[in-house]
């Protein structure tokens, strides 16, 4: 069981993150460059050049500003590749804890049962963190890091698990409960940042939020059927060793 | 196939338990490598997936 789960977390999380790859590349990677344009030609650079050198601010201007000294990417395909990188990992990551919850719940695993899950992931981890925190293109205003990432984490979790009690569990009681969780969230309120006026054109922005929320789907619905495929191929090689097995 | 279906639906222990939840371990930390750890050599190698994804970055 474990051998399979990880098999077919590999494979869906691979596919995965080679269809959200080649879409980020397209749709998303020309509108961050664009944005870091803006970012770097708004970078508060004299702040250095008035400020007492003893006291240093803790986010100074912007963290790009202090990440530069440090190591990064090399810009063009050095670049892509670490992104596509990035999205490989997370792509095996999101696939092992689909396919825990699949387990978890009891489900029979098949294409469509893992693809109904996966746009639970979906809902969940993208949709539901970007009612409070749209995706953001470098060089946005937003909230203390750590207060974003609590919002977004929690949110997630209450999200993941209303829909359990909605879509599964189904009393009454559950659904009430679920609903709840759905919404705590929201009234809670996720943290928000000064409201900046910046040299960016909207569209990039808009257009960003789309394409991410656009990529965010498909990227969790290949996760889906890919790993329902890869789940039975799995019991199906482990089936045909184990035949031959016995007549060997 | 009933049989099937009824030796997955029994509470979750041995086998499966263990599967799920090393299969959430590795997963969350995949995550948290890739989406949430402050270090800044992780955070600039993954940054356009970050913000492409949606994870709070910088």
């Amino acid at each position: 069981m474990t051998k399979r789960l990880l098999a077919a977390a590999l494979v869906a999380g691979f596919l995965a993150a080679c269809v959200a790859s080649a879409l980020q590349f397209a749709l998303t990677s020309p509108l961050i460059l664009a944005a870091e344009k803006y970012e770097t030609a708004a970078a508060p650079a004299p702040v250095h050049a008035f400020a007492n050198p003893l006291i240093v601010l803790a986010h100074a201007g912007h963290d790009h500003g202090a990440d530069e000294a440090q190591w990064q990417p090399a810009p063009g395909l050095p670049r892509l590749a670490f992104t596509a990188l990035a999205t490989l990992v997370s792509g095996v990551g999101y696939a092992l804890l689909l396919g825990a919850v699949l387990v978890a719940a009891g489900r029979t695993v098949t294409p469509s049962e893992a693809l109904t899950f996966g746009i639970g992931g979906f809902l969940s981890a993208s949709l539901a963190p970007a009612i409070g925190l749209p995706p953001e293109l470098p060089g946005m205003a937003a909230a203390a890091l750590e207060a974003r990432q609590l919002w977004w984490v929690a949110t997630a979790l209450a999200t993941a698990a209303g829909l359990y009690l909605v879509a599964i569990r189904r009393g009454p009681a559950a659904v009430a409960l679920g609903l709840a969780l759905i919404v705590a969230p929201h009234v809670w309120g996720a943290p928000h940042g000064p409201e900046e006026i910046s040299a960016m054109p909207p569209v990039f922005a808009a257009q960003f939020t789309a394409r991410s929320l656009a990529i965010a789907f498909a990227f969790w619905a290949v996760l889906g059927l890919a790993f329902g495929w890869a789940w039975g191929a799995v019991e199906g090689r482990q089936g045909v060793a184990r035949q031959t097995g016995v007549t060997a | 196939m009933v049989a099937i279906t009824r030796s997955l639906s029994p509470a979750l222990a041995g086998e499966r338990l263990s599967a799920v939840l090393l299969a959430a371990a590795l997963g969350v930390g995949l995550l948290f490598v890739s989406g949430f750890a402050p270090v800044v050599a992780l955070h600039n190698a993954a940054h356009d997936w970050r913000h492409a994804h949606n994870f709070p970055c910088h």
